[in-house]
């Protein structure tokens, strides 16, 4: 009868000694796993210039209709890049297909998590706001 | 019919096709890659390979082995599939791969053909092998490194359009695409885009600004020219992307290139009102008050017969219809005439004369609830036709004609199909192609004989070759019971086959050898264009031809007919829905038994009005019947009706002037109202080109501003007293298509006349006349004519895609008389004739003859009918500027 409740106690105590499992979110934060699904965002080369050269595949195939609005122009030495893009994270479902469509590798889902917002506005990401700001591959999963 | 079977299926064909044709007609999937159906096959990709039972071992090309009876074809096996393969690799050995940034992607034939095949990778490497990429033209771009040297750009600019542009470079696996070191004889038409299977010819125009899967397709007729082309409009987000021909190919500059004039900042978006003799911008209410209220002062002071409509070959049939029927059913009274007067018209007269006003009889109809842009009509065994629309020719059967004859016309700036036409007909090896022309053309680098005569002397050339007809073959007899044959020879007798020679210019051994290639063929063609028919005797000269299809043409021979030019997109139909003084809807008479019908109780006018030319002289006499107020659907007529500054002076006696039009015209600018119409996709209409199809524009554009005419014309009509209202264009189609039988079977592309209608037909021999003198003493006979990469005005507003090709209008002289005058090409000359003067700029063109000059009619500046009296030739001195 006392047996069970000593052995429970027992477990008790040992965690009272042993280091927590549960972060003091939001004081502290986790580091995701590299293959965690984020948000999607523009990738930039070294030299600052995005990727992406507009070619609409991961606006093809996302499934929620999250990336819209890709509007090409052509540069200089005849390059294709876009001007406008747009990514709607509060349509996006974090499939990582667009990821997965692009030819170029030119947009990847990062490891943000903290979405939260009161305002929707702020979830719909014009093509700065969706441009990486520092160069950053995640080499495991890529290609 | 052939029996054969294609993977184990029976199949019938008919005799002639190939196996990929046929394969292809019964759904049965055969890969492809240098093949496409408006080409001659060549086989040299070899994707098509099949294995032929009875043949030889090896597998032979699809697109280039005939179907044989009891042949049995299989498509696919391991070897087949093995073959495939391997040649797929070679093809994309050293293929860019740039399918996300290439424009093509998404509708690539070689994407394509990779996943069909399931090519899994190329393991072949080869030394690199790529020319940069050619950013040179405005319009085509050419990556040479996404070629795959299937030569259909080649053949179709060499054996469709005829301009022999591309030429493959170097040999073997270096091959690549280039202008074959000629000097460039590009025409901008842009075909070779739409053919090639690959993103290696880019349309400038949609470069970047879409994929391939994003565009919406719309099916219409190109509204740039009478030639009737039917092409994809792709729009993005309700803006155009391109012009698109998936099925032959082929259009030309301005109808691909041109719609850019859409959004022109020259177009009119709101109408003007003249205030204190000022054009000032007013809301549709106010302008549409304005023009009922002017127009009613006028007809309440004069009569009826005070208005004076111009109907406009621009505008759909359904505008001209209604326009027609305002007057004739509303005013009752038939004064309107329609700026093809100038040339088109004189064509029908002529052939009027000859062949007699086209009449159907019997036809099955109207049916009730036709579809629409159908006719109501069916033709059934007893119709009966007859009169000149039958022996007028249908495109499809162009290039069945086994000789040609083009007078007086530069055939691909006049009607760009027409030159598609005959070099299809050309490919066949016994065609025989006579030219004949003051200028040098295109056509004459593959004219069996060319006649270069003196400019206007076309009549004396089918005069004499009329008479070496006759005195070759004296019982030389018509194909269709003729009249007057005997009093005709009589008067050809009036010179020698050598006088006649000498006069026109030319020899008399290329007139017998002109008339020999006539009277053999067994299915000639006779074409000619406006630049004949807006000489001051172009009726003479039309009379001529017809005389000439008379003795020498087979009608009811497919592809023997004749081929005159109706210029605009609906000049033929302006005229054949009635927009003339003297013919009513489908070219009845006045008279006509089936007249009573048109218009309920209204009784048809019995009184033809006078012509548009009438109209001036009537103005210039200050006549009582001339008239006070005027209705333009569009027609710039200042820009083309002869005698510039005196046009002008005469409709500045015009009290009041109502002027519908897309841009501010110089005609527009007189008007006291002027009304902003809806163009090209911007509205739903039909069109007939010049060969008779049934066109039909869809709306798929919104109208920004402006509105379609027939719109314009209901509610002005309403404001006037005659109330009109229709839903759409489709019912106005259907109200007049009713009263034509000679429509009868008539449905979108489809052509007037080849609806499967039996026509009995006779005719008449009509004497012209043969006096060619050109009064004046100036040194140099100037012919004011067509451009090809501009048709009417419209194309020649920025930014119109062929501005980049050709911008303005120049004069241009044979070298030697420019050398003469101490002109270099790029000087500016001033062209003075007795009745005025314009300063242009000098082009050389060594194909035009010494003392010959031309000049482009399309431009404001330089506004070429300055120097005109009444007609397209006049003659003039040039000095430097
Ligand atoms: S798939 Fe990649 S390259 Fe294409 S538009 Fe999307 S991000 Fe840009
Ligand atoms: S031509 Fe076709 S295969 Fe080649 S880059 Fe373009 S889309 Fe890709
Ligand atoms: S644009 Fe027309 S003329 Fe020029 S190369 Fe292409 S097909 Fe030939
Ligand atoms: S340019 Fe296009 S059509 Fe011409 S050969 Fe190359 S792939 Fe064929
Ligand atoms: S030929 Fe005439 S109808 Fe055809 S594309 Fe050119 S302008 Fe349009
Ligand atoms: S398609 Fe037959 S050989 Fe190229």
């Amino acid at each position: 009868m006392i047996l069970p409740l000593i052995k429970g106690l027992a477990t008790t105590l040992r965690y009272c000694f042993s280091k927590p499992i549960t972060l003091q979110y939001p004081e502290e934060k986790r580091t995701p796993y590299p293959r965690f699904r984020g948000h999607p965002e523009l990738v930039i080369n070294e030299d600052g210039t995005r990727r992406c050269v507009a070619c609409t595949l991961c606006m093809v195939v996302c499934p929620s209709n999250a990336i819209r609005g890709i509007v090409p122009a052509e540069g200089p030495q005849h390059e294709k890049y876009p001007v406008q893009f747009t990514i709607d994270l509060t349509r996006c479902i974090f499939c990582g297909f667009c990821q997965e469509a692009c030819p170029k590798a030119a947009i990847k889902l990062n490891n943000l998590y903290e979405l939260a917002q009161y305002n929707k506005e702020v979830l719909i990401l014009d093509i700065e706001r969706a441009t990486q700001k520092k160069p950053e591959m995640r080499a495991p999963d890529w290609l | 019919m052939i029996n054969l079977t294609i993977d184990g299926r029976a199949i019938q064909a008919e005799p002639g096709k190939t196996i990929l044709e046929v394969a292809r007609e019964n759904g049965i999937f055969i890969p492809y890659l240098c093949y496409h159906p408006a080409l001659k096959p060549i086989g040299s990709c070899r994707i098509c390979v099949v294995e032929v039972k009875p043949g030889p071992p090896r597998p032979l090309p699809a697109c280039a082995t005939y179907v044989a009876e009891g042949q049995e074809v299989v498509t696919a096996s391991p070897r087949l599939t093995a073959i495939r393969q391997e040649l797929m690799k070679l093809v994309l050995i050293n293929h860019a791969l740039e399918c996300p940034i290439c424009d093509k992607g998404g509708e690539c034939e070689l994407q394509e053909l990779t996943h069909a095949l399931g090519v899994p990778e190329v393991d072949l490497t080869a030394i690199p092998a790529t020319s940069p990429p050619d950013y040179e033209s405005l319009l085509v771009e050419r990556h040479t490194d996404r070629c795959v040297t299937c030569g259909r750009c080649v053949r179709l600019c060499r054996d469709h359009v005829g301009a022999m542009a591309i030429n493959f470079m170097q040999r073997g696996y270096f091959t690549e695409l280039g202008s074959g070191l000629l000097p460039l004889d590009c025409e901008f038409c842009g075909s070779c885009i739409d053919i090639c299977p690959v993103g290696a010819l880019i349309n400038k125009q949609f470069k970047y600004r879409a994929r391939a899967w994003e565009v919406t397709k719309t099916e219409m007729v190109c509204p740039f020219c009478g030639g009737g082309c039917t092409y994809e409009l792709h729009l993005k987000d309700g803006e155009i992307m391109r012009v698109y021909n998936g099925e032959t190919a082929l259009l030309c500059g301005r109808g691909r290139f041109g719609w850019p004039v859409l959004s022109s900042p020259e177009r009119l978006r709101t109408p003007l009102v003249r205030v204190n003799g000022e054009l000032k911008e007013a809301t549709w209410e106010e302008a549409l008050t304005a023009a009922a209220g002017g127009l009613k002062a006028v007809l309440e002071e004069a009569g009826p017969g005070a208005l004076y409509g111009v109907g406009s070959p621009r505008a759909t049939n359904e505008a001209n219809y209604l326009f027609q029927k305002f007057f004739r059913a509303g005013l009752g009274t038939n004064n309107l005439d329609n700026p093809a007067r100038l040339h088109y018209v004189k064509a029908l007269s002529a052939l009027g004369q000859v062949f007699g006003w086209p009449e159907v009889k019997e036809a099955d109809g109207p049916h009730p609830k036709p579809p629409a842009y159908t006719s109501p009509f069916t033709v059934k065994e007893d119709t009966k036709g007859s009169g000149f629309t039958f022996v007028l020719g249908f495109l499809e059967e162009l290039p069945r004609a086994d000789a040609a004859l083009i007078l007086g016309a530069d055939l691909t700036p006049e009607l760009p199909p027409l030159g598609w036409g005959v070099n299809a007909a050309r490919q066949k090896d016994d065609f025989k192609l006579v030219v004949a022309n003051p200028r040098g053309t295109k056509f004459d680098r593959w004219a069996t004989v060319s006649l270069r005569y003196k400019p206007g002397a076309e009549r004396l050339v089918v005069a004499g070759l009329m008479k070496a007809l006759l005195t070759a073959k004296p019982d030389l007899a018509p194909a269709v019971p003729a009249q007057g044959f005997e009093e005709f020879k009589e008067s050809l007798k009036k010179f020698s086959l050598k006088e006649y020679a000498s006069r026109a210019g030319v020899e008399v051994a290329d007139l017998e050898a002109a008339a020999a290639i006539l009277a053999q063929a067994q299915a000639p063609a006779i074409l000619f264009g406006t630049e004949l028919l807006s000489q001051d005797k172009g009726d003479m000269n039309a009379l001529a031809l017809a005389d000439l299809f008379l003795l020498v043409g087979k009608p009811g021979t497919p592809g023997s007919a004749l081929y005159p030019v109706a210029d605009k997109a609906n000049t033929r139909g302006v005229c054949e829905l009635g927009v003339l003084p003297d013919r009513l809807p489908g070219l009845l008479p006045l008279d006509s038994p089936a007249a009573p019908a048109f218009w309920g109780d209204k009784k048809v006018a019995q009184q033809p009005g006078p012509t548009l030319l009438e109209v001036l002289d009537l103005l210039e006499q200050d006549a009582p019947e001339a008239p006070r107020a005027l209705w333009a659907l569009g027609g710039d007529l200042l820009r083309w009706l002869p005698n510039r500054s005196r046009t002008e002076k005469l409709l500045g006696k015009v009290k009041f002037m109502v002027v519908q039009d897309a841009f501010r015209t110089d005609t527009a600018k007189l008007a006291d109202v002027v009304l902003p119409v809806a163009i090209h996709a911007e509205q739903e209409g039909s069109f007939i080109s010049s060969t008779g199809r049934l066109g039909v524009l869809k709306a798929a554009l919104t109208a920004d501003g402006v509105l379609p005419d027939w719109q314009i014309i209901c509610r002005l009509a309403s404001a006037l007293g005659v109330p009109m209202s229709y839903r759409n264009p489709a019912q106005i189609f259907a109200e007049f298509a009713r009263q034509i039988p000679l429509y009868a079977g008539l449905a979108p592309k489809k052509a007037v006349g080849k609806t499967g209608i039996p026509a009995e037909l006779k005719g008449t021999f009509v004497p012209f006349d043969l006096d060619i003198s050109l009064p004046g003493r100036r040194p140099f006979t100037l012919i004011i004519g067509k451009v090809l990469q501009h048709s009417g005005s419209y194309t020649t507003h920025e930014p119109c895609g062929t501005l980049v090709v050709t911008p303005e209008g120049a004069v241009s002289l044979n070298p030697e008389d420019a050398a003469q005058l101490e002109l270099k090409a790029g000087d500016k000359a001033r062209v003075i004739s007795s009745h005025g003067e314009v300063e242009a700029k000098v082009a050389l063109d060594p194909l035009l003859p010494a003392g010959v000059a031309f000049l482009p009619e399309h431009f404001a500046q330089p506004a070429a009918q300055m120097l005109t009296l009444n007609s397209n030739l006049v003659r003039v001195s040039i000095q430097k500027a």
